[in-house]
């Protein structure tokens, strides 16, 4: 037996349209996804906590390495750089929300107009890592390498860099791929695919993996550079 | 999916842009704070490492509660959802501890073949 069938689809008869804890399947899929991403970025930043506390007292000080500013000379703007990409991840998360509200509503233009600046901020923030990247390499830090600990030490906090390139290059990889996803919505929202389907549960499930992508930002920046 | 009303879109922007002014001061304190305190305070790092870590917990919270929504969610799913953060905190105390283990041990083995 099956059920009325919704646009030709058939519906078994225990099988229901609507889904878990009265929300539809792609949200709940998309968190529980979201909750095993943030295990693998716990595995990063876990290890990351083992390797800087066996090698405390000589870790560099973030706050002496990450002071400068891309096009400035000199030492002496500790966090700022890393600060303003904090807040252009953070801003473009409200844009999201504001996306999936006007989503809400039905409203295809409205999506539109903060779909847009969503996908700005996002190539921000990677060109600012990007910045940060190269000027770090500059200075002589890489994967294998850190030139910030006390010379003489231990061995350990040359660790350091590994740990920084791998994090962040793994969250950059997210973004990027956040960035991208949010592209095929700007294409598909515009072609009316969102009209036609009823409903804009699309942006919403996307814009809980971008705003994943901000809380793991927030978690590695208190790591790394707060700590 | 069901379509909002007015009154729900409306109050609902007015609760985005409330977080983001809490989020925005939040941020402005850690940093500034951050700064602050190495520069008056030698020692002890503690109370900021606090301070800091309960200030990104008041963020995750302002975040998922109202841009990832998980304020309107049924409350079992919401326990679905934060109950393994258990276990990850577990580990995190676990492997600190480990770490910092590590680092006494190998401190007193110094010099034993090198």
């Amino acid at each position: 037996m099956s059920a009325e069938s919704k646009e030709g689809y058939q519906v078994h008869e225990w099988e229901s349209l609507k889904g878990p804890f009265n929300a539809s399947y792609g949200k709940v899929m998309m968190w529980y996804f979201l909750i095993s991403d943030t295990f693998i970025f716990g595995a990063f930043l876990i290890a990351y906590a083992t390797a800087r506390m066996a090698n405390v007292s000589t870790w560099p000080m973030a706050s002496e390495v990450f002071n400068t500013l891309p096009g400035l000379t000199g030492h002496g703007y500790p966090l700022v750089f890393v600060s303003f990409m904090t807040f252009v991840l953070i801003i473009s998360s409200v844009t999201m929300v504001r996306a999936v509200q006007e989503g809400h509503m039905m409203n295809k233009m409205g999506v539109v107009k903060f779909l847009i600046p969503t996908i700005l901020m996002g190539l921000t923030f990677l060109g600012c890592q990007y910045l940060e990247w190269t000027h770090l390499i500059h200075e002589g830090m890489t994967m294998w390498h850190t030139p910030f600990h006390p010379a003489g030490s231990e061995i350990g906090s040359n660790q350091f860099g590994m740990f920084f390139f791998t994090i962040t290059g793994f969250h950059g990889l997210h973004v990027i791929t956040g960035v991208s996803i949010n592209i095929w919505l700007l294409v598909e929202t515009l072609k009316g695919r969102f009209e036609v389907l009823g409903n804009y549960g699309m942006v919403e499930k996307v814009g809980l993996f971008w705003h994943f992508v901000d809380l793991v930002w927030v978690y590695v920046f208190l790591a790394y550079y707060l700590l | 999916m069901d379509h909002m009303s007015q009154g729900e879109y409306q109050q609902g922007k007015k609760d985005v842009y409330r977080t983001t002014i809490i989020l925005s001061i939040v941020t402005v304190a850690e940093v500034l704070g951050s700064i602050a305190y190495e520069h008056f305070v030698d020692g002890t790092r503690w109370p900021l490492m606090l301070f800091v870590t309960a200030m990104s917990i008041v963020k995750a919270y302002w975040i998922m509660k109202v841009f990832m929504h998980v304020g309107h969610e049924r409350k079992g799913f919401v326990f679905t959802l934060l109950f393994p953060f258990v276990f990850l905190v577990w580990a995190i105390i676990c492997f600190s501890a480990e770490g910092s283990h590590i680092h006494v041990m190998r401190d007193s083995l110094n010099g034993i073949f090198f």
